[in-house]
Protein backbone atom coordinates (compact mmCIF):
# COMPACT_ATOMS: atom_id res chain seq x y z
CA UNK A 1 0.00 0.00 0.00
CA UNK A 2 1.54 3.17 -0.67
CA UNK A 3 2.06 5.76 1.65
CA UNK A 4 0.06 3.98 4.35
CA UNK A 5 1.65 5.58 7.09
CA UNK A 6 0.06 8.85 5.75
CA UNK A 7 -2.94 7.46 5.23
CA UNK A 8 -2.86 5.95 8.80
CA UNK A 9 -1.72 9.45 10.27
CA UNK A 10 -4.38 11.33 8.55
CA UNK A 11 -7.42 9.15 10.14
CA UNK A 12 -5.37 9.18 13.43
CA UNK A 13 -5.68 12.90 12.92
CA UNK A 14 -9.14 13.26 11.97
CA UNK A 15 -9.55 11.02 15.77
CA UNK A 16 -7.26 12.76 17.93
CA UNK A 17 -8.48 16.72 17.07
CA UNK A 18 -12.29 15.48 17.58
CA UNK A 19 -11.58 13.47 20.93
CA UNK A 20 -9.22 15.85 22.36
CA UNK A 21 -11.44 18.85 22.05
CA UNK A 22 -14.19 16.65 23.31
CA UNK A 23 -12.17 15.55 26.21
CA UNK A 24 -11.33 19.09 27.20
CA UNK A 25 -14.91 20.46 26.71
CA UNK A 26 -16.37 17.10 29.05
CA UNK A 27 -13.97 17.66 31.72
CA UNK A 28 -14.45 21.07 32.67
CA UNK A 29 -17.87 20.43 32.22
CA UNK A 30 -17.72 18.19 34.88
CA UNK A 31 -15.51 20.43 36.90
CA UNK A 32 -18.22 23.16 36.32
CA UNK A 33 -20.83 20.57 37.55
CA UNK A 34 -18.76 20.01 41.19
CA UNK A 35 -18.23 23.76 41.27
CA UNK A 36 -22.01 24.64 40.46
CA UNK A 37 -23.44 22.40 43.22
CA UNK A 38 -20.92 23.29 45.69
CA UNK A 39 -22.28 27.20 45.18
CA UNK A 40 -25.94 26.13 45.07
CA UNK A 41 -25.50 24.58 48.84
CA UNK A 42 -23.59 27.85 49.64
CA UNK A 43 -26.49 29.72 48.53
CA UNK A 44 -28.94 27.42 50.22
CA UNK A 45 -26.70 28.20 53.52
CA UNK A 46 -26.50 31.61 53.20
CA UNK B 1 -26.67 67.83 13.09
CA UNK B 2 -25.93 65.46 9.96
CA UNK B 3 -23.62 62.65 9.72
CA UNK B 4 -21.50 64.39 7.15
CA UNK B 5 -21.24 67.32 9.04
CA UNK B 6 -20.56 65.71 13.07
CA UNK B 7 -17.64 63.85 10.97
CA UNK B 8 -16.70 66.99 9.04
CA UNK B 9 -16.02 68.61 12.71
CA UNK B 10 -14.65 65.02 14.28
CA UNK B 11 -11.70 65.81 11.51
CA UNK B 12 -10.81 68.92 12.34
CA UNK B 13 -10.23 68.01 15.96
CA UNK B 14 -8.28 65.05 15.10
CA UNK B 15 -6.24 67.22 12.70
CA UNK B 16 -5.99 70.16 14.84
CA UNK B 17 -4.79 67.45 18.08
CA UNK B 18 -2.09 66.14 15.64
CA UNK B 19 -0.90 68.76 14.25
CA UNK B 20 -0.22 69.86 17.72
CA UNK B 21 2.65 67.99 18.41
CA UNK B 22 2.86 65.79 14.68
CA UNK B 23 4.72 62.86 16.93
CA UNK B 24 2.37 60.57 15.68
CA UNK B 25 2.44 61.62 12.14
CA UNK B 26 6.48 61.51 12.89
CA UNK B 27 6.46 58.17 14.12
CA UNK B 28 4.72 56.46 11.27
CA UNK B 29 6.84 58.02 8.64
CA UNK B 30 9.76 56.86 10.49
CA UNK B 31 8.95 53.70 11.42
CA UNK B 32 7.68 52.70 7.98
CA UNK B 33 11.48 54.06 6.67
CA UNK B 34 13.12 52.02 8.79
CA UNK B 35 10.83 48.79 7.38
CA UNK B 36 11.51 49.58 4.19
CA UNK B 37 15.54 49.78 4.82
CA UNK B 38 15.37 46.93 7.08
CA UNK B 39 14.07 45.06 3.66
CA UNK B 40 16.67 46.13 1.86
CA UNK B 41 19.39 43.90 4.31
CA UNK B 42 17.18 40.98 3.89
CA UNK B 43 18.03 41.04 -0.23
CA UNK B 44 19.89 42.72 -2.52
CA UNK B 45 17.82 44.22 -4.87
CA UNK B 46 18.87 44.33 -8.74
CA UNK B 47 16.33 46.23 -10.78
CA UNK B 48 14.38 42.80 -11.69
CA UNK B 49 13.94 41.53 -8.21
CA UNK B 50 13.07 45.16 -7.07
CA UNK B 51 10.26 45.43 -9.58
CA UNK B 52 8.94 42.19 -8.18
CA UNK B 53 9.58 42.22 -4.32
CA UNK B 54 9.33 46.01 -3.92
CA UNK B 55 5.18 46.13 -4.73
CA UNK B 56 5.41 43.61 -1.17
CA UNK B 57 7.80 45.58 0.47
CA UNK B 58 6.14 49.01 0.58
CA UNK B 59 2.41 48.02 1.18
CA UNK B 60 3.76 45.66 4.39
CA UNK B 61 5.60 48.69 5.44
CA UNK B 62 2.59 50.75 4.91
CA UNK B 63 0.49 47.93 7.05
CA UNK B 64 3.22 47.83 9.89
CA UNK B 65 3.21 51.33 10.28
CA UNK B 66 -0.69 51.70 9.59
CA UNK B 67 -1.71 48.81 12.38
CA UNK B 68 0.98 50.93 15.09
CA UNK B 69 -0.49 54.07 13.52
CA UNK B 70 -4.09 53.36 14.81
CA UNK B 71 -4.28 52.22 17.86
CA UNK B 72 -3.96 55.84 19.16
CA UNK B 73 -6.40 56.32 17.08
CA UNK B 74 -9.36 54.99 20.05
CA UNK B 75 -6.74 54.32 22.48
CA UNK B 76 -6.14 58.15 23.22
CA UNK B 77 -9.45 58.76 23.86
CA UNK B 78 -9.74 56.13 26.20
CA UNK B 79 -6.94 57.62 28.32
CA UNK B 80 -8.49 60.79 28.87
CA UNK B 81 -12.29 59.31 29.01
CA UNK B 82 -13.19 61.67 26.59
CA UNK B 83 -15.62 59.18 24.66
CA UNK B 84 -18.12 59.73 26.79
CA UNK B 85 -18.76 63.18 26.12
CA UNK B 86 -18.80 62.46 22.66
CA UNK B 87 -21.33 59.85 23.31
CA UNK B 88 -23.13 62.30 24.78
CA UNK B 89 -22.96 64.68 21.61
CA UNK B 90 -26.39 64.69 19.86
CA UNK B 91 -24.30 62.69 16.67
CA UNK B 92 -24.55 59.33 15.53
CA UNK B 93 -22.07 56.62 16.54
CA UNK B 94 -21.05 56.37 12.72
CA UNK B 95 -20.19 60.06 12.87
CA UNK B 96 -17.64 59.39 15.09
CA UNK B 97 -15.81 56.54 13.76
CA UNK B 98 -15.96 58.11 10.19
CA UNK B 99 -14.49 61.41 11.45
CA UNK B 100 -11.89 59.21 12.83
CA UNK B 101 -11.52 57.03 9.83
CA UNK B 102 -11.27 60.14 7.75
CA UNK B 103 -8.33 61.50 10.42
CA UNK B 104 -6.58 58.09 10.19
CA UNK B 105 -7.03 57.95 6.44
CA UNK B 106 -5.23 61.49 6.19
CA UNK B 107 -2.90 60.82 8.20
CA UNK B 108 -1.42 57.49 6.78
CA UNK B 109 -1.73 58.83 3.14
CA UNK B 110 1.06 61.46 4.11
CA UNK B 111 3.20 58.81 5.71
CA UNK B 112 2.82 57.45 2.18
CA UNK B 113 3.45 60.08 0.31
CA UNK B 114 6.39 60.88 2.07
CA UNK B 115 7.65 57.15 2.04
CA UNK B 116 7.22 56.16 -1.71
CA UNK B 117 9.62 58.78 -3.40
CA UNK B 118 12.14 57.45 -0.60
CA UNK B 119 11.30 53.83 -1.57
CA UNK B 120 11.51 54.54 -5.13
CA UNK B 121 15.19 56.48 -4.68
CA UNK B 122 16.00 53.49 -2.31
CA UNK B 123 15.19 50.77 -4.77
CA UNK B 124 15.62 52.34 -7.76
CA UNK B 125 12.00 52.42 -9.34
CA UNK B 126 10.69 55.11 -11.88
CA UNK B 127 7.74 56.43 -11.13
CA UNK B 128 7.62 58.52 -14.18
CA UNK B 129 4.33 58.43 -15.52
CA UNK B 130 2.73 56.21 -13.10
CA UNK B 131 2.19 58.79 -10.09
CA UNK B 132 -1.49 59.12 -11.01
CA UNK B 133 -2.54 55.81 -11.24
CA UNK B 134 -0.05 54.92 -8.57
CA UNK B 135 -2.49 57.63 -6.34
CA UNK B 136 -5.79 55.33 -7.29
CA UNK B 137 -4.00 52.44 -5.90
CA UNK B 138 -2.92 53.78 -2.61
CA UNK B 139 -5.76 55.65 -2.06
CA UNK B 140 -7.94 52.59 -2.63
CA UNK B 141 -5.26 50.36 -0.58
CA UNK B 142 -5.35 52.98 2.23
CA UNK B 143 -9.06 53.24 2.48
CA UNK B 144 -9.57 49.31 3.24
CA UNK B 145 -6.94 49.66 5.65
CA UNK B 146 -8.09 52.20 7.67
CA UNK B 147 -11.92 51.33 7.67
CA UNK B 148 -10.95 48.18 9.34
CA UNK B 149 -8.37 49.22 11.48
CA UNK B 150 -10.26 52.24 13.04
CA UNK B 151 -12.85 49.78 13.73
CA UNK B 152 -10.69 47.30 15.09
CA UNK B 153 -8.81 50.00 17.10
CA UNK B 154 -12.25 50.55 18.85
CA UNK B 155 -12.63 47.16 19.56
CA UNK B 156 -9.47 46.38 20.91
CA UNK B 157 -9.19 49.73 23.08
CA UNK B 158 -11.24 47.83 25.62
CA UNK B 159 -8.95 44.93 25.78
CA UNK B 160 -5.73 44.02 27.54
CA UNK B 161 -2.51 44.05 25.49
CA UNK B 162 -4.34 46.53 22.99
CA UNK B 163 -0.89 47.38 21.06
CA UNK B 164 -0.32 43.75 20.13
CA UNK B 165 -4.16 42.69 19.76
CA UNK B 166 -4.60 45.28 17.30
CA UNK B 167 -2.10 44.14 14.38
CA UNK B 168 -3.25 40.50 15.23
CA UNK B 169 -6.78 40.91 14.44
CA UNK B 170 -5.86 43.57 11.58
CA UNK B 171 -3.44 41.49 9.35
CA UNK B 172 -5.51 38.42 9.01
CA UNK B 173 -8.23 41.12 7.73
CA UNK B 174 -6.73 42.51 5.55
CA UNK B 175 -4.65 39.61 3.70
CA UNK B 176 -6.63 39.80 0.57
CA UNK B 177 -6.50 43.42 0.62
CA UNK B 178 -2.90 43.20 0.83
CA UNK B 179 -2.95 40.61 -2.53
CA UNK B 180 -4.97 43.24 -4.33
CA UNK B 181 -2.79 45.98 -3.79
CA UNK B 182 0.69 44.40 -4.09
CA UNK B 183 -0.67 43.10 -7.42
CA UNK B 184 -2.31 46.02 -9.00
CA UNK B 185 0.78 48.28 -7.80
CA UNK B 186 3.24 45.34 -8.99
CA UNK B 187 1.37 46.02 -12.47
CA UNK B 188 2.29 49.83 -12.47
CA UNK B 189 5.69 48.91 -12.05
CA UNK B 190 6.17 46.42 -14.13
CA UNK B 191 8.51 47.43 -17.87
CA UNK B 192 4.93 48.18 -18.98
CA UNK B 193 3.00 49.68 -16.76
CA UNK B 194 -0.69 49.33 -17.32
CA UNK B 195 -3.53 49.93 -14.37
CA UNK B 196 -5.00 46.48 -13.37
CA UNK B 197 -8.94 46.88 -13.32
CA UNK B 198 -9.76 43.36 -12.17
CA UNK B 199 -7.49 44.11 -8.68
CA UNK B 200 -8.71 47.71 -8.80
CA UNK B 201 -12.41 46.83 -8.66
CA UNK B 202 -11.23 44.06 -6.03
CA UNK B 203 -10.10 46.91 -3.68
CA UNK B 204 -13.15 48.76 -4.49
CA UNK B 205 -15.59 46.24 -3.27
CA UNK B 206 -13.43 45.59 -0.05
CA UNK B 207 -13.68 48.71 1.02
CA UNK B 208 -17.10 49.32 0.25
CA UNK B 209 -17.92 45.87 1.85
CA UNK B 210 -16.48 47.15 5.06
CA UNK B 211 -17.21 50.16 5.05
CA UNK B 212 -20.74 49.52 4.88
CA UNK B 213 -20.19 46.99 7.99
CA UNK B 214 -18.96 49.88 9.75
CA UNK B 215 -21.72 51.85 9.35
CA UNK B 216 -24.56 48.64 10.11
CA UNK B 217 -22.39 48.21 13.27
CA UNK B 218 -20.88 51.77 14.66
CA UNK B 219 -23.83 51.72 17.62
CA UNK B 220 -22.24 48.70 18.85
CA UNK B 221 -18.92 49.75 18.89
CA UNK B 222 -18.95 52.71 21.02
CA UNK B 223 -21.61 51.12 23.08
CA UNK B 224 -20.47 51.61 27.12
CA UNK C 1 -27.01 10.51 30.41
CA UNK C 2 -28.16 7.20 29.11
CA UNK C 3 -29.47 9.24 26.19
CA UNK C 4 -26.38 11.18 25.93
CA UNK C 5 -24.45 7.82 26.11
CA UNK C 6 -26.27 6.32 23.20
CA UNK C 7 -25.83 9.71 20.93
CA UNK C 8 -22.07 9.54 21.58
CA UNK C 9 -22.10 5.67 20.47
CA UNK C 10 -24.17 6.43 17.71
CA UNK C 11 -22.07 9.41 16.18
CA UNK C 12 -19.00 7.29 16.82
CA UNK C 13 -20.13 4.46 14.97
CA UNK C 14 -21.14 7.38 12.01
CA UNK C 15 -17.76 7.95 12.09
CA UNK C 16 -16.10 4.89 12.07
CA UNK C 17 -18.31 4.00 9.59
CA UNK C 18 -17.39 7.03 7.20
CA UNK C 19 -13.71 5.99 7.91
CA UNK C 20 -14.48 2.30 6.48
CA UNK C 21 -15.88 3.63 3.95
CA UNK C 22 -13.44 6.06 2.82
CA UNK C 23 -10.60 2.98 3.25
CA UNK C 24 -12.15 0.42 1.78
CA UNK C 25 -15.34 0.79 0.10
CA UNK C 26 -14.24 3.88 -2.17
CA UNK C 27 -12.45 2.65 -5.47
CA UNK C 28 -8.92 3.30 -6.47
CA UNK C 29 -8.06 6.12 -7.26
CA UNK C 30 -4.77 5.61 -10.32
CA UNK C 31 -1.99 8.39 -10.10
CA UNK C 32 -2.50 8.62 -6.12
CA UNK C 33 -4.00 5.35 -4.81
CA UNK C 34 -4.26 5.18 -1.14
CA UNK C 35 -2.92 8.23 0.03
CA UNK C 36 -5.89 9.82 -2.27
CA UNK C 37 -8.51 8.77 0.28
CA UNK C 38 -7.80 11.49 2.55
CA UNK C 39 -9.42 13.27 0.12
CA UNK C 40 -12.93 12.02 1.74
CA UNK C 41 -11.85 13.22 5.50
CA UNK C 42 -10.25 16.85 3.76
CA UNK C 43 -13.28 18.02 2.55
CA UNK C 44 -15.75 16.57 5.40
CA UNK C 45 -13.54 18.87 7.67
CA UNK C 46 -13.82 21.70 5.76
CA UNK C 47 -17.96 21.28 5.32
CA UNK C 48 -17.69 20.73 9.00
CA UNK C 49 -15.55 24.38 9.21
CA UNK C 50 -17.34 26.18 7.06
CA UNK C 51 -21.44 24.78 8.66
CA UNK C 52 -19.49 25.90 11.96
CA UNK C 53 -18.49 29.79 10.83
CA UNK C 54 -21.72 30.24 9.15
CA UNK C 55 -23.71 29.19 12.83
CA UNK C 56 -21.52 31.31 14.54
CA UNK C 57 -22.14 34.68 11.83
CA UNK C 58 -25.90 34.13 12.19
CA UNK C 59 -25.45 33.81 16.19
CA UNK C 60 -22.99 36.75 16.30
CA UNK C 61 -25.76 38.77 14.55
CA UNK C 62 -28.38 37.13 16.43
CA UNK C 63 -26.61 38.76 19.80
CA UNK C 64 -26.56 42.28 18.12
CA UNK C 65 -29.53 41.62 17.70
CA UNK C 66 -31.25 40.13 20.62
CA UNK C 67 -28.43 40.72 23.29
CA UNK C 68 -29.63 36.78 24.53
CA UNK C 69 -27.03 35.18 26.49
CA UNK C 70 -27.42 32.14 24.41
CA UNK C 71 -26.50 33.69 21.06
CA UNK C 72 -23.25 34.36 22.39
CA UNK C 73 -22.69 31.03 23.86
CA UNK C 74 -23.32 29.84 20.56
CA UNK C 75 -21.63 31.93 18.58
CA UNK C 76 -17.92 31.47 21.15
CA UNK C 77 -19.10 27.27 20.42
CA UNK C 78 -19.23 27.33 16.98
CA UNK C 79 -16.32 29.50 16.22
CA UNK C 80 -14.26 26.80 18.44
CA UNK C 81 -15.43 23.95 17.17
CA UNK C 82 -14.65 25.47 13.59
CA UNK C 83 -11.37 26.05 14.23
CA UNK C 84 -11.17 22.46 15.83
CA UNK C 85 -12.50 21.29 12.45
CA UNK C 86 -10.22 23.97 10.34
CA UNK C 87 -7.27 22.17 12.18
CA UNK C 88 -8.09 18.90 11.34
CA UNK C 89 -8.43 19.83 7.63
CA UNK C 90 -5.15 21.55 7.93
CA UNK C 91 -3.19 18.49 9.13
CA UNK C 92 -4.99 16.08 6.84
CA UNK C 93 -4.07 18.66 3.97
CA UNK C 94 -0.45 18.69 5.21
CA UNK C 95 -0.61 15.00 5.44
CA UNK C 96 -1.65 14.47 1.91
CA UNK C 97 0.03 16.75 0.28
CA UNK C 98 3.73 15.40 1.23
CA UNK C 99 2.89 11.93 -0.13
CA UNK C 100 1.21 12.84 -3.28
CA UNK C 101 2.77 15.67 -4.04
CA UNK C 102 6.33 15.68 -2.84
CA UNK C 103 5.58 19.16 -0.61
CA UNK C 104 4.51 19.98 2.79
CA UNK C 105 2.85 22.82 1.65
CA UNK C 106 1.26 25.27 -1.14
CA UNK C 107 -0.03 28.33 -1.39
CA UNK C 108 -3.41 27.80 -4.06
CA UNK C 109 -6.46 29.36 -2.99
CA UNK C 110 -7.87 27.12 -0.89
CA UNK C 111 -5.28 26.42 1.57
CA UNK C 112 -4.46 29.75 1.76
CA UNK C 113 -8.38 31.12 2.36
CA UNK C 114 -7.84 27.77 5.16
CA UNK C 115 -4.95 28.60 6.78
CA UNK C 116 -5.95 32.23 6.95
CA UNK C 117 -9.36 31.59 8.31
CA UNK C 118 -7.43 29.39 10.73
CA UNK C 119 -5.60 32.59 12.13
CA UNK C 120 -8.71 35.08 12.08
CA UNK C 121 -10.91 33.09 13.95
CA UNK C 122 -7.63 32.02 16.36
CA UNK C 123 -7.07 35.89 16.42
CA UNK C 124 -11.48 36.29 17.60
CA UNK C 125 -10.87 33.48 20.39
CA UNK C 126 -7.30 35.46 21.43
CA UNK C 127 -9.73 38.92 21.54
CA UNK C 128 -12.37 37.28 23.53
CA UNK C 129 -9.62 35.82 25.95
CA UNK C 130 -8.66 39.68 26.74
CA UNK C 131 -11.96 41.16 26.87
CA UNK C 132 -13.24 40.70 30.53
CA UNK C 133 -16.45 42.44 30.69
CA UNK C 134 -18.83 39.66 29.77
CA UNK C 135 -21.82 42.57 27.66
CA UNK C 136 -18.78 44.23 25.94
CA UNK C 137 -17.00 40.54 25.01
CA UNK C 138 -20.09 39.50 23.90
CA UNK C 139 -20.76 43.03 21.75
CA UNK C 140 -17.14 43.21 20.47
CA UNK C 141 -16.37 39.85 19.84
CA UNK C 142 -19.81 39.92 17.81
CA UNK C 143 -18.86 42.53 15.83
CA UNK C 144 -15.32 40.85 15.24
CA UNK C 145 -16.84 37.63 14.44
CA UNK C 146 -18.84 39.45 11.43
CA UNK C 147 -16.23 40.90 10.07
CA UNK C 148 -14.37 37.94 9.66
CA UNK C 149 -17.04 35.78 7.95
CA UNK C 150 -17.09 38.98 5.78
CA UNK C 151 -13.77 38.15 4.98
CA UNK C 152 -14.13 34.91 4.08
CA UNK C 153 -15.04 35.01 0.84
CA UNK C 154 -12.63 37.98 -0.15
CA UNK C 155 -10.00 35.97 0.90
CA UNK C 156 -10.84 32.94 -0.98
CA UNK C 157 -11.75 35.40 -3.78
CA UNK C 158 -8.11 37.19 -4.59
CA UNK C 159 -6.46 33.95 -3.86
CA UNK C 160 -8.59 32.77 -6.60
CA UNK C 161 -7.11 35.69 -8.68
CA UNK C 162 -4.27 35.73 -7.60
CA UNK C 163 -3.18 32.12 -8.55
CA UNK C 164 -4.70 32.42 -11.84
CA UNK C 165 -2.03 34.70 -12.23
CA UNK C 166 0.61 32.60 -10.79
CA UNK C 167 -0.52 29.17 -11.41
CA UNK C 168 0.55 26.42 -8.43
CA UNK C 169 0.34 22.94 -8.71
CA UNK C 170 -2.88 22.48 -9.51
CA UNK C 171 -4.22 20.68 -6.60
CA UNK C 172 -7.58 19.61 -6.64
CA UNK C 173 -9.07 20.09 -10.70
CA UNK C 174 -8.73 16.40 -11.14
CA UNK C 175 -10.46 14.67 -8.71
CA UNK C 176 -13.12 16.92 -8.50
CA UNK C 177 -14.20 17.80 -12.14
CA UNK C 178 -16.02 14.26 -13.15
CA UNK C 179 -15.64 12.29 -9.92
CA UNK C 180 -16.29 9.24 -9.92
CA UNK C 181 -19.71 8.19 -8.71
CA UNK C 182 -19.07 5.80 -6.02
CA UNK C 183 -16.63 8.11 -4.75
CA UNK C 184 -19.25 11.01 -5.01
CA UNK C 185 -21.22 8.87 -2.80
CA UNK C 186 -17.97 8.12 -0.17
CA UNK C 187 -17.60 11.67 0.09
CA UNK C 188 -21.22 12.59 0.79
CA UNK C 189 -21.42 9.84 3.33
CA UNK C 190 -18.31 10.89 5.11
CA UNK C 191 -19.35 15.29 4.85
CA UNK C 192 -22.97 13.87 6.59
CA UNK C 193 -21.36 11.82 8.83
CA UNK C 194 -18.51 14.55 10.30
CA UNK C 195 -21.57 16.94 10.37
CA UNK C 196 -23.24 15.14 13.66
CA UNK C 197 -19.36 14.97 15.20
CA UNK C 198 -19.47 18.64 15.36
CA UNK C 199 -22.64 19.18 16.22
CA UNK C 200 -22.06 16.94 19.46
CA UNK C 201 -18.79 19.33 20.15
CA UNK C 202 -20.77 22.04 19.35
CA UNK C 203 -23.94 21.09 21.78
CA UNK C 204 -21.06 20.11 25.02
CA UNK C 205 -19.13 23.54 24.71
CA UNK C 206 -22.65 25.10 24.17
CA UNK C 207 -23.44 23.52 27.46
CA UNK C 208 -19.90 24.54 29.41
CA UNK C 209 -20.67 28.22 28.40
CA UNK C 210 -23.81 27.99 29.54
CA UNK C 211 -22.78 26.66 32.82
CA UNK C 212 -19.86 29.11 33.31
CA UNK C 213 -22.68 32.14 33.33
CA UNK C 214 -24.69 29.64 35.86
CA UNK C 215 -21.07 29.83 38.02
CA UNK C 216 -21.07 33.56 37.76
CA UNK C 217 -24.61 34.21 38.40
CA UNK C 218 -24.22 31.65 41.57
CA UNK C 219 -21.48 33.63 42.26
CA UNK C 220 -22.95 36.58 42.24
CA UNK C 221 -25.69 35.33 44.42
CA UNK C 222 -23.63 33.94 47.06
CA UNK C 223 -21.56 37.56 47.54
CA UNK C 224 -24.89 39.13 48.00
CA UNK C 225 -26.10 36.86 50.10
CA UNK C 226 -23.48 36.71 52.32
CA UNK C 227 -23.51 40.84 51.84
CA UNK C 228 -27.20 41.11 53.41
CA UNK C 229 -26.31 41.83 57.17
CA UNK C 230 -29.55 39.29 58.79
CA UNK C 231 -29.93 37.46 55.83
CA UNK C 232 -29.81 34.02 58.37
CA UNK C 233 -32.28 35.95 60.06
CA UNK C 234 -34.97 36.77 57.57
CA UNK C 235 -34.01 33.18 56.34
CA UNK C 236 -35.39 31.24 59.46
CA UNK C 237 -32.32 29.41 60.36
CA UNK C 238 -32.05 31.57 63.77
Amino acid sequence: MTHFHFLFAAWMAVWAVFFVYEISVASRVARLREEIERLKQQVREG
Amino acid sequence: MTTARAAAILLAKELRLEFRTRELLTATVVFAVVVVVLFSFAFDPTAAESRRYGPGLLWIAFLFAGSLMLHPSFGREQANQTLDALRMAPISPFAIVLGKMLANLLFLSVAEVILVPVFAVLYNISLAGIVGRLAIVLVLGTLGVVVTGTVFSAISAHARMRELLLPLLLLPILAPLLIAAVEATASLFSERPVLDRAWLAFLGGFDIVFLTASWLLSDFLLEE
Amino acid sequence: MKARFGITALVAALLFFAGYAALFIAPDESTMHEIQRVFYFHVALWSAMYTALTIAFVANIAWLATRQPRWDWLGVSAVEVGVVSCTGGLITGVLWGKPAWGIWWTWDARLTTAFLLWLLYIAYLLLRGLLEDPQRRATLSAVFGIFAFLDAPLVYASNRLWRTQHPAPVVFGGDNSGLDPVMGKVLMVCIFALLPVMILLLVDRYRLERMRHEVDELRLAVESGAARPNSAVTKGAI
